[in-house]
């Protein structure tokens, strides 16, 4: 599956720390200028990791959630728990 | 003329800067000793140009313009981007804009079409292993982006195709430089995908054997069929056949390899044979 661009936006946007610092304390305002689709949007506010990676390029998907805050640990853990059909870009 | 007189290979990963600090004493030796040996050859090698290839991690381009080759030509790099490597001590970097602007020509009188950028940021890829290295001076740079991250991404031969490019356009440069070559990243390694945090030693053991021999089909062919099942870092390896281009294939001598998976990368650290002319 292809990446979804304003989901890859937002990862990408992330990257700068001011963004970070922005998007930690108010996410919903941030997301409003993104074109998110409705399932992504929840998938992000949700901080689902399965859904996400179906629509990011991994290394994106890393900074992002390194970026909202969550230990490798587990976001290990929560990918390993995908079903190997959910990866798409394995 | 000019001369490649060098070509190296390195791992990289960012948590060789950002967690420093927290690796098993161990491993930071075995790393350090690593980068270190290479550092003393390239300074012995005393180059005038450092072309390096590496790629870039979201640093400079987006999907909404992805270059799979993007040569830097800029008088000066920014540093890495990254806030773990703003102690990065050679930023910014001098480039090296006139070879950088002949290996481009070059390129496209050949049937090569790369982008070209003419301020670039050269991320932890491009980075780790020149601060790593422990050099007291660093020459000025040229980068070479060669996308390894983002499907589609150019094929394994077309990479081995550009690093012989690379010296065609080293070697038909007039003035008499002294040009090392250091390529970043792999070998086997899994980012955000379900396998994150697998090294397969398997295929780095078996990778690194196809580079020291040297041969161009069988590594292709050994490449080709295996590289997609050693994580998505794996495809790093890219790098590695450019530099082997630009150094004839002659094969490699392996300085290190390990497994870190305190960063999730199995590390290998390499010097490629150079003909001395």
């Amino acid at each position: 599956m292809a990446s979804d661009y304003w989901l890859s936006k937002l990862f990408w946007d992330l990257q700068q720390p001011p963004a970070q610092v922005e998007y930690r304390a108010d996410r919903l305002k941030v997301l409003e200028r993104y074109q998110l689709k409705p399932e992504i949007r929840a998938a992000v506010l949700a901080d689902d990791v399965a859904a996400l990676a179906k629509f990011s390029n991994p290394y994106l998907l890393r900074f992002y959630f390194f970026a909202v805050g969550m230990k490798d640990d587990e976001f290990i853990g929560k990918l390993r728990a995908m079903a190997p059909q959910e990866n798409s870009h394995g | 003329m000019a001369k490649i007189i060098a070509a190296y290979a390195a791992s990289h990963a960012p948590l060789v800067a950002r967690d420093w600090h927290i690796l098993p004493q161990h491993q930071k030796d075995r790393l350090s000793a690593a980068y270190r040996e290479l550092g003393r050859r390239l300074s012995a090698a005393k180059p005038d140009v450092i072309v390096e290839i590496a790629p870039d991690h979201w640093s400079n381009f987006f999907i909404n313009n992805l270059p799979n080759v993007c040569i830097g030509v800029g008088e000066m790099h920014d540093g890495p981007p990254e806030p773990f490597l703003k102690d990065y001590p050679f930023n910014p970097m001098q480039g090296a804009p006139e070879l950088a602007m002949h290996i481009l020509k070059t390129a496209l009188d050949n049937d090569f079409e790369p982008s070209v950028s003419h301020h670039m940021k050269l991320d932890h890829g491009f980075c780790i292993p020149l601060m790593r290295m422990e050099l007291t001076a660093l020459p000025p740079i040229v980068p070479i982006v060669i996308n390894s991250l983002e499907e589609p991404m150019p094929s394994l031969k077309r990479c081995l195709a550009w690093g012989k490019l690379i010296r065609q356009a080293v070697e038909s440069y007039p003035e008499n430089l002294r040009v090392a070559v250091l390529t970043s990243g792999g070998l086997s390694h899994s980012i955000g995908e379900p396998t994150m945090g697998a090294i397969d030693e398997a295929f780095d053991h078996e990778c690194i054997e196809a580079f020291r021999t040297g041969a161009e089909a069988p590594l292709l062919s050994f490449l080709e069929a295996h590289v997609t099942k050693a994580g998505n870092g794996a495809q790093e390896v890219r790098n590695w056949l450019v530099a082997h281009g630009a150094a004839q294939a002659r094969g490699f001598e392996l300085i290190d390899y390990f497994p870190v998976p305190e960063v999730y990368v199995g590390c290998g650290f390499a010097a490629w044979k150079i003909a001395q002319s």
